[in-house]
This record gives structure tokens, C-alpha cells and sequence, in this order.
């Protein structure tokens, strides 16, 4: 911005601006939302955005939206000219979304009488049921299309009012329309209270001021994040790893990496990485960037601000038609939950390489999806329910890794036990550390846990899950951690292993119990 | 009646004394090995021979038993099959891009965990009943573990108390100390119930005996103990809900500026402590605001208590110059020792050493004379931070005050702004030893108009002890809907609680007829997992969407509602004296002395005053640094101050009329 003086003493006051902003929105999502998985589960994301769609801030909440966000951004604009008081919706994994049940609001600000937007807000929530094959939209598919409803870009909001006919539409498709109406209001408010915050900061410090500030803000990232690379010795790097299955048949999807670290530079490469498959655990490349992006922010030491900086570090290359960067109509539904997990895996595995003392050994490498649906006793009410289950955190240089956390692309919490049976016909009978789960080593794997439902009513039920056959990796020498299990549990207490991924109904008194997998040890 | 609010605190312990028409203050040393030391101490200092009527008491005993984990050892008996909860929390690492993130554990060891075969439904319906034969083996069992107290935490407890209960008796008649979830917090949410209850046996043993020896050498009939919820109680009560002293000493704070505001014909206030390592807001509408979401150290503690947001920033945090070339501030601190550089220990610069080298501190008049400053250490710690950045060691100070005030800018609008207030109608009521050298910047970047700073500043906390009713709270999940008929079963629900608390503040010796009780409703829309509390009255679901509308932007009065807990708080209101007030007679005063100071990077002549010499009706403009014996104001130019009738000073900007006239005898 010409004629602002960029002072280095001012960015701090400048960084608690964009943060609070991004939290604000945040606090607002999760207080109104009204699926578990918003309000308990705080599964979504709030950010920041300069007028060219780059992040300005985004809040600490899911790095696995991390790069994924900007690229729901861009998808609006190029679809559409925005208005003041418009908001776009979007899912679509090949516009701008990641998978089906994460729908993204973005709305301009415009500054004025300005004809562009000053900035954009957008928010990412995962809603508990987008319609498809499966309660909850977490299904084995083959395809995106049964995978629930797309959206591509579309005005959810038009110049302040919500726009009903795209609203019915979505809430014709989908098992719990009254839930997700809800959540997608707590959606419009979180976009509103962003943009209202963003106009009361131009209006004390000036827009000339606030566009320059939110540009050095990025600057300045990219100033750390080139040190942080600096001090990585240069040199090529490579590592392999595999996700188990695609729930079809398809064993041992293999994700090839090289990183190659030049002075200040990042270049992580997949070329070599098996082709898409049919099962859901397609990555499109918006989670593939994401999972880079993460591990390279972990890398940097300070307390940054997470915004557009760091990507102009680091290159990302994923051939197209690939694990890593899927085609439609492949599905995707686990490929924002598992794969992501496996990519960090595969680039933290090459990073050891280059920074053995840095670098832990692998975390449980997957989210241990569980989807739940089927009818309320008595009224027939529909209900669908997700969660994702903590697991072992890979043993660190000097620290062993944490129990029973999630790790790496998430950070959602549980849902209380007591919140759980309120919301769900379902009881759980058992919620434990899963012991003697983490690797050996000389600092161990953290454990597992387990965790035990009782159907209550005939109940769908989806297991997406990962590292039930390879195990978490050891570094340095230390052991590899268990793999997980899932176990079906008749009536009578008959005991059937399941595979990662099933798809599968269980009568009243029926169990299903998962055990997720331990870290990996770190040193001998 | 002799009344002495005592506020024991990290470095000092004190003292207020009513004793009508006067108010006496009085400071020690406290002595944290034995803090009941210099409560004596202090009291002799204080009465001389006299025995006071009674004692008001914050303490932090149960506090730092949590902070530095020195609490009573513990065991827990949870459902069989969960007896996990408190290590998994809620399964979320607390840093996001972090290897070497640590977590916090429990204060109850896994192996002081015991689990029980029992199971209830979330509505209460049992579906595996207790087997009161393994109650024997449990209690002899928890008597040989060598734990001092016994939580017991069974899900859905809240819903029917029958189990905990009869495990509770089990163990109380085996002479163990017994805390029961559904006593403590019969709320929903096992982590955070259980969390709670785990805290409340932890720090209660030490508590006990802390509370029996201060009365035993007191030797007075009545001690009170502050609560975390700005309410009394009679130390006996206390000792059996320790965990509700837990925030006493921040609490008595945000009374203490609540009723020095009200006093002053204030309505509106935000109180704003600022002290060394770290600072604590709070939003007072009307009086201080409650929260029951918590957080001491690692652990939650969902208890009722007065809404204070802290922030790690106080006027000893250090400012560094970080890998990207930006000046940070916090959040580590140079603490009291060795503190900031211009105390003559520490060499790195912190926010006070920034204040010092801009004028806005008195070298010779800080803390009533009694330390002295050195501006020249303070300038060879800012020197690093300047080559670094390439600026003068003005404009290095003049932004670290800056940066300062920005994080703490964001705390006030965590408190106002996101909780839907605009700071705009509030006066910012400034205390702690820094408060009043930051207030006025960050009274004009929230656009406020009026500061307050408390005659009694350094020892508002022990004051506010004074103003505090003897307050009982209680809490009932419901689950009904707010129609007519969630009305009328929340109503019993309260009455039976009323009925309860009433009882208990009487057996404390209250006068029943002195008794008021108030009773709220948190209600939610269906589906929802945040409530907002609201009165409990037939209007309460119109009551909600206000409120809904105003913290969250919007609201959908069409949408079914639910009523989720009933509460009750039944209190018996304190005597407040009226305060001493002189005459206001208006003059303006001669400074000490003046000096240059700088203020938005420009040098300007300063007049310096010591609070103690100037009378009410004295006033003056900015710039202006007006030392008291606690804390140093700053006037910055553009702002007029003048002392009212209670002696506070009154921070106005000029050119604006202030909002907040007094009431009563007030301009």
C-alpha cells in the first residue's frame, strides 16, 4: 500500500487485530452451533483474507484446513462477483472444498464505495450428515456422488438475506435438515461477526494502514519461515509410505516423497505415488497442501501467525490422477481424514532424515472415523452422529509421546459421554487408555485408547479407520506402535475382527468397539 | 462492629478496616510458608488489643495448592470402565504445531483410581444396579491407600444421586474424607464434573486444617471466607467446598473496583488490574458477571464464578526481539525477582522499564519513595532490542508500551465485545500497580471516555472482601423446556433448592428474615450446547432471545428452547458503610515538580503530583504522572483528571462530557 511506513514495532499490536478477529468468529461458531460436532467437537475453522484471497490469519483451530481454506476462497471469487452482504456456500472437493461434509462460507468486505472487496471472511464447519449412501456421509463409496450432496460455489446469502431456495435445496438432501440449518446460521453469524470487526479496525486505524499491516504480517512469516528452512541442511530427502487399504480390495496405496531443501526453499515432490483409487481415501491436492504446510509451520519455533507466507516457502508438486491429488469423480470422504494423516506421515519421515533430533516417530496416522445413524425410538426421528477417536502420539526426541491425543491434521475434542448418550440412542460401555499400545524405545509411543458402543436401537455404522494392518512407524530405532483394531461384539460376546474401513448394521445390543493405535518409540 | 477484610497475596498480605465513620488500611509481608503468620501480625498492627466482630478472609491456600500441585493426596472411584476420564480430557493437545507439546496431568494418580461396576441412564434410570457388598472392599481398600480424601465420580450422577451417594457413606463411615460429583457440580459432562470434584478433594484437606489453625489462633467468632463467586461464607462451610475459595483473591478485586465505581455513581465499569506478571479483567454491569467455564492452571474448575479474563501481560513481562524481526512482549516475565531492570537486579527490559524511560515513572517518587529507580540500567537493557530493530531507545519503549496495551486491549474486548457489550458506555476502573500507567491508552483505543482509579487501589482486593454478601449458590440440571409446564418444574426444582440453601446459610447463623434469594435459568435452543442464563421467570424464553440476540448477533424466537439448569443463589446482603467523603472544593494545585515525558513520540513538559498530597476537588490536565503509594497514573495529554469527593482520581477525556456523572453529590 503506498505511503504507509511498514513499522516493525507496530506488527504485534497489528497480529493481535487479524487473531482476535479469526477467534471471535470462532467463539461464535461453536456457541451457536448446533450438531455435537460443532459445539462439542469444535471441528471448523474461522480465517482471515486480504483481497486477493491470500490468509491473512487463521485461527488455531484444524491444520488440516490449513491450506485448504485459501483454495475454498478462490473457488468464490472465480465463480462469482460478490456483492456487499453476500456470503457463498461450497463443498465440492473439486471447487475449492476438501470433503463433502465441510462446508465453507466466504464473504467479501468491501471497504466504502470500493467495487472490490477489501478482504474476504470464511469459516469451515464439518457438519454430522450432508446426505448419501450413509448416516453421517462418512460412506465406503466408490464415487463422490454417493458421497452426499455437492455444492459448488453458490450464494447461500444475497446482499443480507439468506437465499431460501438454495437453503431448501440443501436441507431436502440431507437426514437432519433442522440440525444443519442451524449450523449453517451459526455459520452466517460467525462470517458476520468478521466482517463487523473488520470494518471497526478500518475505521480506527484506516484501511491504507490495515491492508499494509495485514501484507507485512505476511512478510513476515515468510521471513521466519525461510530462517526456520535455512537451518535445515540442503540436500534431497525421500521417504515411502503406505495407507493400508481402500476398503475395495486395493492393499498397500503407496505415497512417495522427496524433499529437497535449497537455502531458503522447500520442494516436496510426490511423483512416483500410486495412482487414485476407488475407495474414499483420495486426497484432492488442497489436503495434500495442507499436510505440508503443517509439518513445515511445526518446524518453525516461534509462535507465528499462520497466514500466506509460509506456502511461498515451500513448493508443492503432486501429480494429478494420483493418491495425492485425486480426480472427480473419485470419493474422497476419508482422504481429509486418513490420507491427509498418512501424507504428514510420509514428509515427516523424509524430514527425520535431514533433522534426526527434531523429527518425531509416527503418531497413530489416522483419525478413527465412526459414523452412527438410524431412527429415535418411539417418534422416528432420524439421527446421524460423528466422531473421531484420539490415539498414541509417536515418542519424541527427549519426550515420550503423549497418551490417548490427537495428533498431526486434527485437534477436534471428544464428545463427553454424558453429552454423547443425550444426543444419540447409543451407550458407551467402556472409554480407556488402550495400555502397552505405544512402541518401544528409548522414549516410548504414547497409548491408544479404546473405545466401546452399544447399540441401543438397529443403528448404520461406518468405520473409517487406518493403521490396522502397518504400524506406526519408530524413528531412530525405537518400535514401531500397535496397529488398531475394530471388533464387532454379538449379543452373546462372539468377537469378530473387523477391517478399516466397513460398513455395517448392528441390532440392539450389538457392540463395536475400536482400539486405535499406539505412537511409534523414538531412539534405541 | 470492627470489621477487617484481609487479602493475603504473593508478596503482601492486606488489610481493611471498617470502623465506622473510618477506613484503615494496613500492608505486611506475607509469609507464605504459614500466610495465617502475618494475618496476626498485621491484625495486631492494626487493632492494637481490640478483638474485631469479624474477619473477612481471601485466601490462596487453595489456589496455589493447584498451581504448584502441593495439594492433599487423592483417589477416585469412577463407573467401571472409565476410569480414564481425567487423562484423556477432552482428547485435544493444547498446542497445535508443537512436537515437544506436553500435557496436563491429573491430580489424582492412575493408581488412586478405582473403578465401580454401577450404570446409570442419562435420565437417571439405573440399568446395572450397585452392589453395596463391594462397597466394604472399596473402603477398606481406599483407607489402606494413604489418600486424604476420596472423590467420587459416576456418570450421569447428576441425573440421580443415589449411587454416589450411597458409595460416599460407605467411605465416610470408614472415617475418609468424602467429595461427591453430584454435591459439587450436578451438571453434565463427565471430564469437566469430574475434574471439579478430583479439585475440590485435593485442595479441601489443606484448606481444613489451614482455615481450623487461623481460627484457633484468631480466636473470633466469625471468620468468612471469600468465594470465587464474589459471595461469603463461614470459614465451617468452607472447609467443606474448598474448591470455592479457589479465584477468592481476584474476586474480591473486581468487588472491590465494583463497589469504589457504584460509590462513585458508576453503572457501568470494566475492571482493569494490572500488576506485575499478569492482568485481570472484568466486564461489571451492575456488578461483576458470573462464568462457570473456568481454568486454574491445568484443571477445570466449573464452579460459579466471577467472570475475571487474565491475560499473561503485567508491567513486568520482558520484551524480545524474535526470529522475524518482530518486537514481542510477554508472556514471560522477569516476576519480583529479579524483575524489571530498573530495580537494579534484572538486565532485560520489561514494560515498567519502558514507562520509566518515557517519563511516565518518577524516579524518586515510586512506591511512595521507598524504591528507587535506575533509568540508566533500564537504558542499557532497551540497548540490545534497539540495534536490533534500528530504532532509538524512545521509540523501542514507546512500542513496547504499545504492544503491551494491544494484548491487553484484546482482554477487555474478550470480556465487552465478545460477550456483546460495547465499551463505549463503560468507565475502565484501573488498580494493580500498573493499571493506572496504561489505563487512559487504552481508555482512548476502546473509545471510552472515563477512568477510574480507586483512592484504595492497592488493597481494593481486602476492600471488596469487606463489601461481599454471605452468598450460597446452587445448581440443578433440568432438561425441560421453557412452555409453561419447563416453567413450573424448574420453579419446584428452585424452590427445592431455595429451600435448601436457605437452610444452610441459617444453620451458619444467618438471620432467616435477612435472606434474599435469586433464581436464573440457562436455557439454550434445542440442540444447542452453551446456554445463556437468564431470571427464571414466565417470561424466560423472550428473556433468552434478547440475550441470544445480543451476544451472538441473532436470535430465532420460532425455535424450540430447552431449560437446562436451574440456579439459586441465596445470600444475606453485607452492611456497607457509607464511605467517608470530604468536601469537594476546586483548585488546581501546584506540581512537585514538571519534567519532559514523551507521549505519540512527541516530548512534553509533564507535571508530576503525589496522590496522597492532592485534596478532592483538585484537578489538573494532562500531561500529568501522579504517584500514589500503590500504583502511578499516567494523564495523557488531552485527558483532564481531577480527585473527587472519595478521594479516587477521575480520568476524563477532554472535550467530552463524561457519561458517568455521580449521582449523588456529583458534578
Amino acid at each position: 500500500m503506498k505511503g504507509v511506513r511498514i513499522d516493525p514495532l507496530e506488527f504485534e499490536v497489528f497480529k493481535h487485530l487479524f487473531v482476535a478477529i479469526a477467534e471471535e468468529m470462532g467463539v461464535t461458531l461453536c456457541r451457536t452451533g448446533f450438531s455435537p460436532n460443532i459445539k462439542e467437537r469444535l471441528d471448523y475453522s474461522c480465517a482471515v483474507y486480504d483481497g486477493s484471497g491470500a490468509t491473512i490469519a487463521q485461527g488455531d483451530h484444524l491444520p488440516v484446513h490449513l491450506g485448504a481454506m485459501p483454495l475454498s476462497v478462490r473457488a468464490a471469487i472465480d465463480a462469482m462477483p460478490m456483492r456487499s452482504g453476500d456470503m457463498v456456500v461450497l463443498n465440492d472437493p473439486y471447487r475449492g472444498g476438501t470433503h463433502l461434509p465441510d462446508i465453507t462460507l466466504v464473504a467479501p468486505v468491501f471497504i466504502g464505495r470500493d467495487a472490490t472487496p477489501a478482504f474476504y471472511v470464511a469459516n469451515r464447519a464439518h457438519h454430522s450428515d450432508v446426505g448419501g449412501m450413509s448416516p453421517g456421509s462418512m460412506p465406503l463409496a466408490r464415487e463422490l456422488f454417493q458421497e452426499g450432496l455437492i455444492i459448488p460455489p453458490v450464494k447461500l446469502v444475497d446482499r443480507g438475506r439468506v437465499v431460501d431456495d438454495v437453503m431448501r435445496v440443501v436441507l431436502a438432501n440431507v437426514r437432519t435438515p433442522v440440525e444443519r440449518e442451524g449450523d449453517l446460521t451459526a455459520q452466517i453469524a460467525a462470517n458476520r461477526v468478521g466482517e463487523a470487526r473488520l470494518r471497526s479496525a478500518v475505521s480506527r486505524y484506516g484501511r491504507g494502514r490495515v491492508s499494509a499491516y495485514a501484507g507485512a504480517l505476511q512478510d513476515y512469516t515468510e521471513r521466519v519461515m525461510r530462517a526456520t528452512v535455512r537451518q535445515i541442511p540442503d540436500g534431497r530427502y525421500t521417504f515411502s509410505d503406505a495407507l493400508d487399504d481402500d476398503g475395495f480390495g486395493r492393499e498397500r496405496v503407496r505415497i512417495e516423497v522427496a524433499v529437497t531443501i535449497d537455502g531458503d526453499r522447500a520442494e516436496v515432490d510426490f511423483a512416483g505415488s500410486d495412482p487414485q483409487t476407488t475407495g474414499g481415501v483420495n486426497a484432492n491436492f488442497a489436503i495434500t497442501l495442507s499436510a505440508v504446510l503443517y509439518v513445515f509451520r511445526c518446524l518453525v519455533p516461534d509462535d507465528v501467525l499462520y497466514n500466506a507466507g509460509i506456502a511461498r516457502v515451500v513448493t508443492v508438486r503432486a501429480p494429478e490422477g494420483t493418491i495425492v491429488n485425486a480426480r472427480r469423480p473419485a470419493a474422497v470422504a476419508a482422504g481429509n481424514v486418513e490420507a491427509s494423516q498418512r501424507i504428514t506421515d510420509t514428509v515427516l519421515g523424509a524430514l527425520a532424515r535431514a533433522l534426526p533430533g527434531v523429527v518425531p516417530a509416527a503418531s497413530q496416522g489416522t483419525m478413527n472415523n465412526v459414523t452412527l445413524g438410524g431412527r429415535w425410538p418411539g417418534d422416528g426421528r432420524p439421527f446421524a452422529y460423528y466422531e473421531t477417536l484420539a490415539g498414541g502420539m509417536g515418542g519424541r526426541p527427549g519426550l515420550r509421546g503423549l497418551d490417548a491425543v490427537h495428533t498431526h491434521m486434527t485437534n477436534t475434542r471428544n464428545t463427553p459421554v454424558e453429552a454423547l448418550e443425550h444426543a444419540v440412542p447409543v451407550r458407551v460401555r467402556q472409554y480407556a487408555v488402550r495400555r502397552g499400545s505405544g512402541g518401544a524405545g528409548r522414549f516410548e509411543g504414547g497409548d491408544g485408547l479404546v473405545r466401546e458402543y452399544e447399540a441401543l436401537v438397529p443403528t448404520s455404522v461406518t468405520v473409517l479407520s487406518e493403521r490396522r494392518t502397518l504400524r506406526p512407524w519408530g524413528a531412530q530405532g525405537g518400535e514401531a506402535g500397535a496397529s488398531g483394531r475394530n471388533v464387532r461384539v454379538a449379543v452373546d460376546g462372539t468377537e469378530t475382527v473387523l477391517g478399516g474401513k466397513a460398513s455395517f448394521e448392528l441390532a440392539p445390543g450389538e457392540r463395536l468397539r475400536i482400539e486405535t493405535p499406539g505412537g511409534g518409540g523414538w531412539g534405541r | 462492629m470492627l470489621r477487617v477484610g484481609v487479602d493475603t497475596g504473593g508478596t503482601f498480605t492486606d488489610f481493611v478496616l471498617l470502623d465506622s465513620p473510618g477506613v484503615r488500611l494496613h500492608k505486611v509481608r506475607s509469609t507464605p510458608d504459614d500466610p495465617s503468620r502475618a494475618i496476626l501480625e498485621g491484625l495486631r498492627d492494626l487493632l492494637g488489643g481490640r478483638t474485631p466482630g469479624g474477619v473477612v478472609h481471601g485466601s490462596t491456600v487453595a489456589t496455589n495448592a493447584v498451581l504448584e500441585r502441593r495439594g492433599a493426596t487423592v483417589a477416585l472411584v469412577a463407573t467401571a470402565g472409565f476410569e480414564d476420564v481425567l487423562t484423556i480430557g477432552r482428547q485435544a493437545r493444547r498446542e497445535l504445531y508443537n512436537f515437544d507439546v506436553t500435557a496436563a496431568a491429573p491430580l489424582v494418580d492412575r493408581q488412586r483410581v478405582w473403578g465401580l461396576r454401577e450404570r446409570l441412564a442419562p435420565t437417571g434410570e439405573v440399568l446395572e444396579p450397585l452392589d453395596l457388598g463391594s462397597l466394604e472392599g472399596l473402603a477398606a481398600r481406599a483407607a489402606a491407600s494413604g489418600a486424604e480424601a476420596v472423590a467420587v465420580c459416576l456418570l450421569h450422577s447428576y441425573a440421580n444421586p443415589a449411587h454416589e451417594r450411597a458409595v460416599a457413606d460407605a467411605l465416610a463411615a470408614r472415617g475418609l474424607l468424602v467429595v461427591a460429583s453430584c454435591d459439587v457440580l450436578p451438571e453434565y459432562r463427565e471430564f469437566e464434573r469430574w475434574s471439579t470434584t478430583v479439585a475440590s478433594a485435593y485442595v479441601t484437606p489443606l484448606m481444613t486444617r489451614y482455615l481450623e489453625a487461623l481460627e484457633r489462633r484468631l480466636g473470633i467468632a466469625s471468620l468468612e471466607i471469600m468465594q470465587s463467586n464474589g459471595g461469603t461464607v463461614t470459614a465451617r462451610a468452607a472447609r467443606r467446598n474448598a474448591v470455592q475459595t479457589i479465584l477468592s483473591g481476584p474476586a474480591g478485586g473486581a468487588l472491590g473496583a465494583w463497589h469504589v465505581a457504584a460509590e462513585a455513581g458508576i453503572g457501568r465499569a470494566i475492571g482493569f488490574d494490572m500488576g506485575g506478571t499478569s492482568t485481570d479483567v472484568t466486564l461489571l454491569d451492575g456488578g461483576p458477571g458470573t462464568t462457570s467455564e473456568t481454568v486454574v492452571g491445568d484443571v477445570p474448575v466449573r464452579l460459579p464464578m466471577i467472570d475475571i479474563h487474565t491475560v499473561g501481560a503485567g508491567g513486568g513481562s520482558l520484551a524480545a526481539v524474535d526470529a522475524g524481526g518482530a518486537l514481542r512482549v510477554g508472556p514471560q516475565s522477569a516476576g519480583a525477582d529479579p524483575g524489571p531492570a530498573c530495580y537494579g537486579r534484572g538486565d532485560r527490559f520489561t514494560v515498567t522499564d519502558a514507562n520509566l524511560l518515557l517519563g511516565r515513572l518518577d524516579a524518586a517518587t515510586f512506591l511512595g519513595g521507598r524504591m528507587a529507580l535506575d533509568p540508566a540500567r533500564a537504558r542499557a537493557a532497551a540497548r540490545p532490542l534497539a540495534d536490533a530493530l534500528g530504532s532509538s531507545i524512545e521509540e523501542v519503549a514507546a512500542a513496547v508500551v504499545r504492544v503491551a496495551n494491544a494484548s491487553m486491549e484484546r482482554a477487555i474486548r474478550v470480556v465487552s465485545v465478545e460477550r456483546g457489550h460495547d465499551p463505549r458506555g463503560f468507565a475502565l476502573v484501573a488498580f494493580g500497580g500498573a493499571g493506572g500507567m496504561h489505563a487512559a491508552d487504552l481508555a482512548a483505543a476502546l473509545d471510552v471516555d472515563t477512568v477510574l482509579v480507586p483512592r484504595l487501589a492497592g488493597v481494593l482486593s481486602a476492600l471488596g472482601m469487606l463489601m461481599a454478601d454471605v452468598t450460597r449458590d446452587g445448581v440443578q440440571t433440568v432438561l425441560t423446556g421453557t412452555g409453561p409446564g419447563g416453567h413450573a418444574a424448574a420453579a419446584e426444582t428452585a424452590a427445592r433448592l431455595e429451600t435448601r440453601l436457605r437452610a444452610e446459610l441459617a444453620a451458619d447463623g444467618a438471620p432467616p428474615e435477612a435472606i434474599v434469594a435469586e433464581r436464573a435459568a440457562d436455557v439454550r435452543y434445542r440442540g444447542q450446547s452453551f446456554e445463556l442464563t437468564v431470571p427464571l421467570t414466565p417470561g424466560l424464553a423472550d428473556a433468552f432471545d434478547r440475550a441470544h440476540a445480543q451476544r451472538y448477533g441473532y436470535a430465532d424466537p420460532a425455535r424450540e428452547k430447552e431449560l437446562v439448569n436451574v440456579r439459586v443463589r441465596a445470600r444475606v446482603p453485607a452492611r456497607r458503610p457509607a464511605w467517608p467523603r470530604a468536601a469537594a472544593v476546586e483548585h488546581r494545585p501546584e506540581p512537585r515538580h514538571t519534567s519532559p515525558a514523551f507521549f505519540d513520540g512527541r516530548v512534553r513538559d509533564t507535571a508530576h503530583f503525589v496522590m496522597e498530597h492532592l485534596r478532592p476537588g483538585a484537578r489538573g490536565d494532562g500531561a500529568a504522572v501522579i504517584a500514589g503509594e500503590a500504583s502511578t497514573t499516567v494523564v495523557p495529554p488531552g485527558w483532564g483528571w481531577r480527585v473527587d469527593e472519595w478521594g479516587n482520581l477521575v480520568l476524563t477525556r477532554a472535550g467530552r462530557r463524561t457519561r458517568h456523572a455521580s449521582r449523588r453529590g456529583g458534578r
